[in-house]
């Protein structure tokens, strides 16, 4: 097994506040991790250090093998095979679905617009909203744009997806059409780093479950021994919270 | 209520509800239906007064003697002087050249606002090209073309001239020293923002002053011709403002939007181009089109430096002799002038607002 991203030893501070402790996980390729803990425990930070959203200062990140420098060129190369999913969308506003799709492959790989737009359409028929291409964000769903978010993060055939937080800001009936293409997007192998709140989801489809308080890994299971057995009693106390309704 | 009243209610002849609309808002009460007639009385006695005096007793051609016969506008000036507003102290036998030059500047500024020229390649395509066509036409000294030179330029011509000129080396610059502003490296950062504040604290009459005498003064030797340097000077102006016009659209966007255009692995330049700026102007259109509405007649203060433009011409027009007691018509008529370019530009800005509202 190869490992896909490597975080060793990593500190990160907002100005003096220490976010991240010394922390340090190996996430293989083809594996599902979900990330879990309550706000403000580093979770987001820590996957956003991956792609270098938030530097970090000090530790090591390798993403496929290659080392973060800090230089903006090699960033570049390693976001290019690191999609991210945010809370937000972040869908762009000015541009239509299909535009949202095309822009990254063919401005950073140079892909030619027609194969780009075909593999765009491929994309969004997977994420089953192919017929809103043409539509801009603003009329679309929370939860088509959140699915439009994926398939233009996939367009750039990602080798890691990294989600934070992808159903928080979704309609509670919208959130299920979501977490079906995460699932589907597991199920087809991909190397997944989630921090979500959705247990349901990590039960079906994660190979770790990872607990973090304050800035630090505190538990780290597969998910049947993790929900049914869980060592540290903040891990118990967390669980006891989200799963209590 | 009665039911013979209800008849009566019934029986009255249908009234519209634009009448009906008119009398509640004008004659609610007796006293407001007095004030209302009184101000009704007074805008039709102003608007019958100004009709009379532009139009009914006006005179249209003719000579200064013509109009003293009559109390209306002399609008006879303009026919007799509109080639000397609108082209200054260009050579009467080649008017012509500036009008054809003036004509293709405007055209050019129009078809810079169809949407399908809306690329870089495309507006800097035109621009450059329209651009060497003025100079050929305007100046000649090629293709057979008598030599005209900048001192001889005036009139609407060069005013519409001297705006395309600031407005197109002016946007290029403000973009630029709005990403500066918010550089990621704080002495260029700094730099910028010094260099912004100080273009803005200094009156543009003191910077006009500054590109005509002083400049020559400390560089004998410099090459470029007073219009250029008088450009320069209000595209520097026009830059420190549009800059932070700029800057208040990007500041306003999301931080969302560029950590997405991150995440895809843009680089900072197609950050900015694609995702960034494009978001960022829309915001800022309002101001934006207020800062070329302002920035058209700032032009009118070359004057003071002695620059030939539409204003001084129309000075020029009926400040010799014959002519000098219609300065009221010319101003109008400059003023009307003045109204279309502006005005135009208003109702573009709103046409832009309701069609970028589409992509929200």
């Amino acid at each position: 097994m190869t490992v896909a991203v490597s975080i060793s030893h990593v500190d990160k501070f907002y100005g003096s506040f220490k976010v991240l402790h010394d922390v340090s996980l190996n996430v293989n390729e083809g594996e599902k991790v979900v990330i879990c803990g309550p706000s403000g425990s580093g979770k987001s930070t820590l996957i956003r250090c991956i792609n270098q959203l938030e530097e970090h200062q000090s530790g090591d990140i390798a993403v496929l093998g290659r080392t973060i420098d800090g230089q903006g060129k090699h960033i570049d190369f390693i976001r290019r095979d690191v999609g991210m999913v945010f809370q937000n969308f972040n869908l762009f506003p000015h541009m239509t679905i299909l535009e949202n799709c095309v822009l990254a492959p063919m401005l950073t790989r140079k892909t030619p617009r027609e194969e780009a737009e075909a593999i765009a359409m491929q994309y969004l028929e997977r994420v089953r909203i192919p017929e809103q291409a043409n539509k801009y964000p603003g009329e679309l769903s929370g939860g088509q744009q959140q699915r439009v978010a994926i398939a233009r993060a996939l367009c750039m055939k990602p080798k890691v997806m990294l989600f934070d937080e992808p159903t928080s800001a979704l309609d509670p009936e919208m959130i299920s059409e979501v977490l079906d293409v995460m699932v589907g997007l597991a199920e087809e192998g991909m190397t997944m780093l989630c921090v979500t709140h959705e247990m349901g989801f990590a039960r079906q489809v994660a190979d770790k479950v990872i607990f973090m308080d304050q800035g630090r890994i505190v538990e780290t299971a597969p998910p049947e021994e993790f929900f049914s057995a869980p060592k540290n009693a903040r891990t118990r106390d967390f669980l006891s919270q989200v799963l209590a309704h | 209520m009665s039911d013979a009243t209800l008849q009566a209610d019934r029986a009255r002849p249908p009234v519209s509800p634009f009448v009906e609309r008119l009398k509640e808002r004008l004659f609610p009460t007796p006293l407001s239906g007095l004030l209302s007639a009184l101000g009704i009385a007074a805008a039709l006695w102003i608007a019958f007064v100004l009709i009379r005096w532009a139009f009914l007793d006006a005179t249209f051609t003719g000579t200064p003697e013509d109009c003293q016969q009559t109390t209306g506008a002399c609008w006879a000036v303009i026919s007799a002087r509109w080639r000397l507003m609108f082209f200054g102290l260009y050579p009467y036998e080649l008017h012509w050249r500036s009008g054809i030059a003036g004509l293709i500047l405007i055209a050019v500024i129009v078809a810079s606002c169809v949407p399908v020229f809306w690329s870089a390649t495309r507006l800097a395509l035109l621009w450059v090209v329209s651009f060497a066509l003025f100079w050929i036409i305007m100046h000649g000294g090629v293709f057979g073309l008598e030599t005209v030179t900048e001192e001889k330029w005036g009139g609407l011509t060069l005013s519409i001239f001297i705006f395309c000129g600031t407005a197109l080396v002016g946007m290029p610059l403000a973009i630029v020293l709005a990403l500066l502003r918010r550089s990621r490296y704080p002495l260029v950062a700094k730099v910028a923002a010094v260099l912004i504040d100080t273009v803005r604290s200094l009156p543009l009459v003191t910077i006009l002053f500054t590109v005509s005498i002083l400049l020559p003064i400390l560089m004998p030797d410099m090459p470029l011709s007073k219009i250029s340097r008088v450009i320069l000077g209000m595209a520097l102006f026009f830059a420190a403002y549009q800059a932070e016009i700029i800057r208040s659209g990007i500041q306003s966007l999301p931080v969302g939007q560029e950590e997405a255009a991150k995440a895809l692995g843009l680089g900072y330049w197609h950050r900015m181009t694609r995702v960034v700026l494009p978001q960022a102007f829309r915001r800022a259109l309002p101001p934006t089109i207020s800062q070329f509405a302002i920035s058209f007649k700032e032009v009118a203060l070359v004057i003071i430096i002695g620059v030939f433009d539409f204003l001084a011409s129309g000075n020029a027009a009926y400040g010799s002799g014959e002519w000098a007691f219609t300065y009221v018509e010319v101003y109008v008529f400059l003023a009307f002038v003045y109204f279309l370019f502006v005005f135009s530009l208003s109702r573009y800005g709103a046409y832009l607002e309701r069609r970028m509202r589409v992509g929200k």
